[in-house]
């Protein structure tokens, strides 16, 4: 019999909306099940009933058994011995997770002294034996510093050892490792893996992350809407989806592709949009756009070392080209893109755009006004980069007649235009962006941008915040910009599988410093610096028969 | 009158970016948003009852049965009765007129000082938060002194400069509720600088000016404006315990501190009704502005403790 | 915010506890100090020279509604140095205030620190009486609200407080002189009494109505600041883990919650002491703030600027002792760079 059996699970609101309708799966002891889905799929509302976390007045229905106890209509204290003996939980954002008032000593003390009943020695002795497990570098020590002094990795390990400390049989993970950079990622997903194997324990693995669910999981479970779509062994599963969505969901996802990961794909996609294609451009195919010689900035922070942010940033970009940005958090990327935008001057180093020197903040509306037409920019938060109270026609006029002598009534037929070359109605002009969904503001940020009539599209991370699906179709659609209009792209992005659909060429930085660069499919086949290596191993793929999973060397 | 410690998100904002959040977080959404409607009814009444005392206010003279100082000498603390609905004071003066009369003075105040205020306060903490470095260092400073002195005490201050009246205290409490205004609108303009509609806005050419007082000032105002509701129930307590303490509008002058002042000798002797007309009054003005101030607040989303 | 993201890995690297620690303690506190003898040298500047924007001479502004004789008005002229410079006025004023003196007082020929020190007893255990009663009612209903948040008594609790909430003190002192003295005749209507136990019984009733607005207040932020916290995804963790609800409570919730709490408990200080003029004046109390009210009826501006500086003094330093109490209670606030 299983470790944890669901059957049949649903669950209410009181107000009559059904959640989810009727899931079943089962984890075995040493076993690893990926729930995958995307937002609103019910994956998390799942995971947390397995623990008694289901939302105040919900009525549930169906079964959950836990090693061998029922858990829906259990009694308050069968709960809190479950939780304590049987399953434990990780969460996301480890930074919201661990209470910041408080030491990491007493975050991983607590429940052993408070339920266990150790003694405050006896139970230091523990946590120093789990941290030390989680390969956490100065156990002693930590146990006496505060959240706040640690990274976002740390943390999680710290997460990870407080929930081992109960010896759970079952350990419940819920998109770990989403909050985290790819290399981090990497370790975590490691740590993870060696604590299942050495403790026999059962995982249920919740991820957004097909390639992820891959790389780790023995079975998936696929939901959508509340209800599981698919179900079977990982590989499979990614290799070939029997349903529909899982179908779509799998084509939908980025890959390293060929060459990095499994070699059966055949040929997925090159780089997709060749540069010769941009009618504009015309004759002057190589005319450079942007050109950064010696970029740098430094940011001083009162009481505390500099933070040198870029540090001599050089290269250059061709008219009708698309050259992706690639780093992980800290490596400087936004602040370039920052500093390319003018919205952080820079402390030293040129910076052309279409041939005129715009290193320095424009003084005056008219060089204001001329440097937005050098470079425009798409933000990566698609909820906080326009303005709440704004309707989407709207702003898209403001940009137009801010840069153009149009009356109001060309202003709206040429903003609706330009929301229907993103894929927008006219009807969308008039929606306040609450009311839209993330990937429809992105369109409309991009049209807003493209009104403008840029030289240089800066896309901040542009698709980091939306479902894979809906990523999927932002890209295509900058794709489709690119080859209609000539568009000229920065793709700022800490993803390289989504890099992969959009650029040609890739520059890669680390603290600041660029250290590769390269055409996209020669970058990610034989990158040439170790951390770029590091990198690309650091990307989860699916698990072969005989391969390791992901993890590189660095700890 | 507390300082906010985390920016409430502005006007109209969307939820927290649901990018990542799960269908545990939705759910708890769902089940908050039936109960927090505050019945209807009860809002109708406050606004009614404020509506009422504002037409009463205006149309004093055409309202209230006698003269505010018309004194019957053969009615004297006498209890309600056909003549005298509320009874009269110890003067034999009609409570029922000069509670409407009263309202002049009791509105009037707070009114001018919510204005003063806010206008004053959302200017300096427009600039403060949105220029930041020195600027916003010295504002600050300044603020901070400021808030060292209670509107009361401040109030009183003036009464003892200028002289009693309405005018000093006014003035003085103006300035005194000048720096919560602007603290929140700091904080709130703080917030909204840090979003990147701000930076999208700056990266399409827009000025500084324009993008602070089109676009940032508007997100901001609903906010301001609610609490600057809730200032204006504190305003109003505290100028009519200015004229409570003799310090504020003057006798005979109608005033419901002043009437409440005044009746104070007789409650001793058992009159309680001179005192306590005016003072349910004031505790019925209070009440239903802060009914409509805090559901101006929770509508808004600002969340902010009274 | 792109700060944050470049100093991401900065931060990844400092987990060795910095050495540099104590002495951040230190200039914190440094910093904390003199920012509040600043704050004070501003107010005192305030509270100073507000004389100045009164048109017309300072000695008849001073001696308003007196007929001083000419030896009056020579004594005055004197005394406050009427005659010299106004920066060396000030500073006459601002040495005498330091040491406690602030001159004497017109109305009781008498010096203005004694007629203080004679009416202080009376305003602070009227003020600790209703701290007392603000602490234990505002925060403990702030807490129930919380914990049964959006059930029935979470709603009644929040009805109580913004009824209470539209009672100003003169309001309440005069209901409960009414039906608590007069009709009932349980406690005195009048003046605070002989010896510690029976002024403590007088200001029973006058604690309560001083209390009334600031309990609101107190359980408002109380309640708000819990909700916040129970909001928290540690705290969801600290429950996934097996704690007793109980438990999680008290460790991860009211711990958490006490910032904001202690902040609007230094904010009541300074509103207590203002708001005590009008409830001594109602219950006929020999404190400061009747003496304020007084001193400003008989116009005796040299007692009012003591008074008026006193409490200001008092807002700054309770504040200031809040602001240094946070990274006991917030251990992030200590690293944060020097943020208001």
């Amino acid at each position: 019999m299983s470790l944890l059996e669901i059957s049949n699970l649903t669950l209410d609101l009181p107000g009559g909306a059904r959640l989810l309708h009727g899931v079943s799966l089962a984890v075995g002891a040493g076993e690893t099940v990926g729930l995958v889905g995307e937002s609103g799929s019910g994956k998390s509302l799942t995971a947390r009933a397995v623990i008694g976390l289901a939302p105040d007045r919900a009525a549930l229905g169906g079964r959950i058994e836990l090693d061998g106890r029922s858990v829906i209509g259990a009694s308050g204290r069968d709960i809190l011995a479950l939780r304590r003996d049987s399953a434990a939980m990780i969460f996301q954002d480890p930074r919201s997770g661990i209470n910041p008032m408080r030491t990491i000593g007493d975050h991983m003390t607590e429940t052993l002294r408070l339920c266990e009943g150790l003694s405050a020695a006896a139970a230091t002795a523990r946590a120093v034996e789990l941290l030390s497990a989680v390969r956490l570098p100065r156990p002693e020590e930590h146990l006496r510093q505060y959240p706040h002094e640690f990274s976002g990795g740390m943390l999680q390990r710290v997460m990870i050892a407080g929930a081992l400390s109960g010896s759970p049989r079952l350990l419940v993970c819920d998109e770990p490792t989403t909050a985290l950079d790819v290399t981090t990622q990497a370790e975590i997903v490691r740590v993870l893996a060696d604590q299942r194997d050495a403790r026999g324990m059962g995982m249920l693995f919740i991820t957004h992350d097909l390639n992820l669910a891959a790389s780790i999981c023995d079975r998936v479970v696929v939901m959508r809407a509340g209800r599981i779509e698919e179900e079977g062994p990982a590989l499979r599963v990614f290799t070939r989806p029997s349903a529909d969505y899982t179908a779509r969901l799998v084509a939908t996802t980025p890959t390293l592709g060929p060459g990095s990961g499994s070699g059966s794909g055949a040929d997925e996609r090159p780089a997709d949009v060749p540069a010769s294609d941009a009618p504009r451009s015309g004759g002057r195919a190589s005319a450079l756009a942007l050109t950064a010689s010696g970029l740098s900035k430094t940011y001083h922070r009162h009481g505390k070392p500099p933070v040198r942010a870029v540090v001599e940033a050089s290269f250059d970009l061709e008219a009708g080209a698309a050259l992706a940005v690639v780093g992980e958090s800290g490596s400087g990327k936004s602040t370039l893109a920052r500093m390319i935008v003018g919205l952080e001057p820079t402390d030293g180093g040129e910076l052309a755009i279409a041939g005129r020197d715009r290193a320095t903040i424009p003084r005056g509306r008219r060089e204001r006004l001329a440097r937005a037409r050098s470079v425009q920019m798409v933000f990566q938060d698609p909820y906080l980069s326009l303005d709440p109270r704004i309707t989407a026609g709207r702003a898209i006029e403001d940009a137009l007649r801010l840069h153009s002598d149009l009356d109001r009534a060309s202003a709206t037929s040429r903003a609706v235009d330009l929301l229907e070359q993103v894929g927008l109605t006219a009807a969308h002009a008039e929606a306040r962006p609450r009311t839209l969904s993330g990937g429809q503001r992105q369109r409309v940020a991009i049209a807003r941008a493209l009104a403008i009539e840029p030289d240089v599209l800066v896309l901040d991370e542009a698709t980091s915040a939306l479902d894979v699906s809906v990523q999927a179709q932002v890209l295509d659609l900058i794709a489709r910009l690119r080859r209609e209009r000539g568009l000229t792209v920065l793709f700022i992005s800490h993803d390289l599988a989504v890099v992969r659909r959009v650029c040609e060429e890739v520059l890669v930085m680390r603290a600041g410093e660029i250290v590769e660069r390269g055409g996209t499919v020669r970058l990610l086949e034989a990158p040439s610096h170790p951390y770029t290596r590091l990198l690309i191993d650091s990307v989860p793929r699916p698990r072969q028969a005989d391969a390791q999973p992901a993890g590189a060397t660095v700890a | 009158m507390t300082i906010p410690t985390t920016p409430p998100p502005a006007a109209g904002a969307p939820r927290p970016a649901p990018g990542r959040v799960g269908p545990a977080t939705l759910a708890v959404q769902v089940l908050r948003s039936p109960r927090a409607r505050r019945p209807d009814a009860v809002l109708v009444v406050a606004a009614g009852a404020l509506a009422v005392m504002t037409l009463a206010a205006v149309f004093a003279p055409f309202v209230a049965p006698y003269p505010p100082d018309a004194i019957d000498l053969l009615a004297v603390n006498a209890p309600p009765s056909a003549a005298h609905w509320l009874g009269t004071d110890g003067l034999g003066r009609d409570l029922l007129s000069r509670l409407v009369y009263g309202a002049r003075t009791a509105l009037l105040g707070p009114l001018l000082v919510v204005i003063g205020s806010t206008v004053i306060g959302m200017l300096l903490g427009l600039i403060a938060g949105w220029r930041g470095g020195w600027i916003d260092a010295v504002l600050g400073r300044v603020f901070d002194v400021l808030f060292a002195f209670p509107s009361l005490l401040l109030a009183i201050m003036a009464v003892a400069l200028f002289g009693k009246g309405l005018v000093a205290p006014v003035i003085a409490m103006s300035i005194a509720y000048a720096p919560f205004v602007a603290r929140l609108t700091r904080s709130l303009v703080k917030a909204e600088v840090s979003r990147p509609y701000v930076s999208a806005y700056r990266v399409q050419g827009f000025g500084g000016a324009w993008i602070a007082f089109r676009r940032v000032l508007p997100n901001v105002t609903p906010i301001v404006g609610a609490q600057s509701t809730l200032n204006f129930g504190y305003v109003l307590a505290e100028l009519a315990g200015l004229s409570f303490l003799g310090l504020g509008v003057q006798p005979p002058t109608p005033d419901w501190g002043a009437m409440i002042n005044e009746a104070q000798s007789g409650i001793l002797a058992g009159a309680f009704l001179p005192a306590l007309v005016p003072a349910i009054a004031v505790v019925i003005a209070v009440v239903a502005v802060n009914i409509l101030g805090d559901e101006l607040s929770d509508r808004i989303g600002g969340g902010i403790p009274a | 915010m792109a700060l944050d993201r470049a100093v991401a890995p900065a931060v990844a690297n400092v987990a060795a506890v910095s050495p540099g620690r104590s002495a951040r303690v230190i200039r914190r506190i440094a910093g904390r100090l003199g920012g509040l003898a600043l704050t004070l040298f501003l107010a005192s500047l305030l509270v100073f020279f507000s004389r100045f924007l009164v048109p017309g001479d300072p000695v008849s502004f001073l001696l308003r509604g007196r007929q001083p004789s000419p030896e009056a008005v020579a004594q005055v002229t004197e005394q406050y140095g009427l005659d010299l410079p106004a920066w060396q006025q000030y500073l006459t004023w601002l040495a005498g205030a330091v040491q406690g003196d602030f001159g004497r007082s017109l109305q009781y020929r008498q010096d203005v620190s004694a007629v203080i020190a004679d009416r202080l007893p009376v305003t602070l255990m009227l003020v600790v009486m209703a701290g007392a009663i603000i602490a234990v009612i505002g925060i403990s209903s702030g807490i129930v609200a919380a914990l049964n948040r959006g059930r029935a008594l979470d709603r009644a609790t929040l009805v109580g407080l913004t009824v209470l909430s539209a009672i100003p003190s003169f309001v309440g002192s005069i209901v409960l002189i009414s039906v608590f003295a007069v009709q009932l005749g349980w406690f005195p209507t009048f003046g605070s009494g002989e010896g510690p136990a029976d002024m403590a019984y007088h200001l029973v009733l006058p604690s309560i109505a001083l209390a009334i607005v600031f309990v609101v207040l107190v359980g408002k932020v109380t309640r708000s600041s819990m909700v916040d916290q129970l909001r928290r995804e540690h705290v969801e963790v600290a429950t996934s883990r097996g704690l007793r609800r109980a438990t999680v409570v008290r460790r991860h919730v009211v711990r958490n919650a006490l910032g904001p709490i202690l902040t609007v408990s230094g904010v009541l200080v300074a509103g207590l002491l203002v708001a005590s003029t009008i409830v001594e004046a109602a219950f006929g109390l020999a404190g400061i703030g009747s003496l304020l009210v007084q001193s400003v009826d008989r116009l005796d501006f040299p007692v009012v600027q003591a008074i008026v500086m006193l409490i200001v003094t008092a807002f700054v330093v309770v504040n200031a002792m809040v602001d240094l109490a946070e990274p006991w209670i917030d251990p992030r606030s200590a690293a944060g760079a020097g943020a208001r």
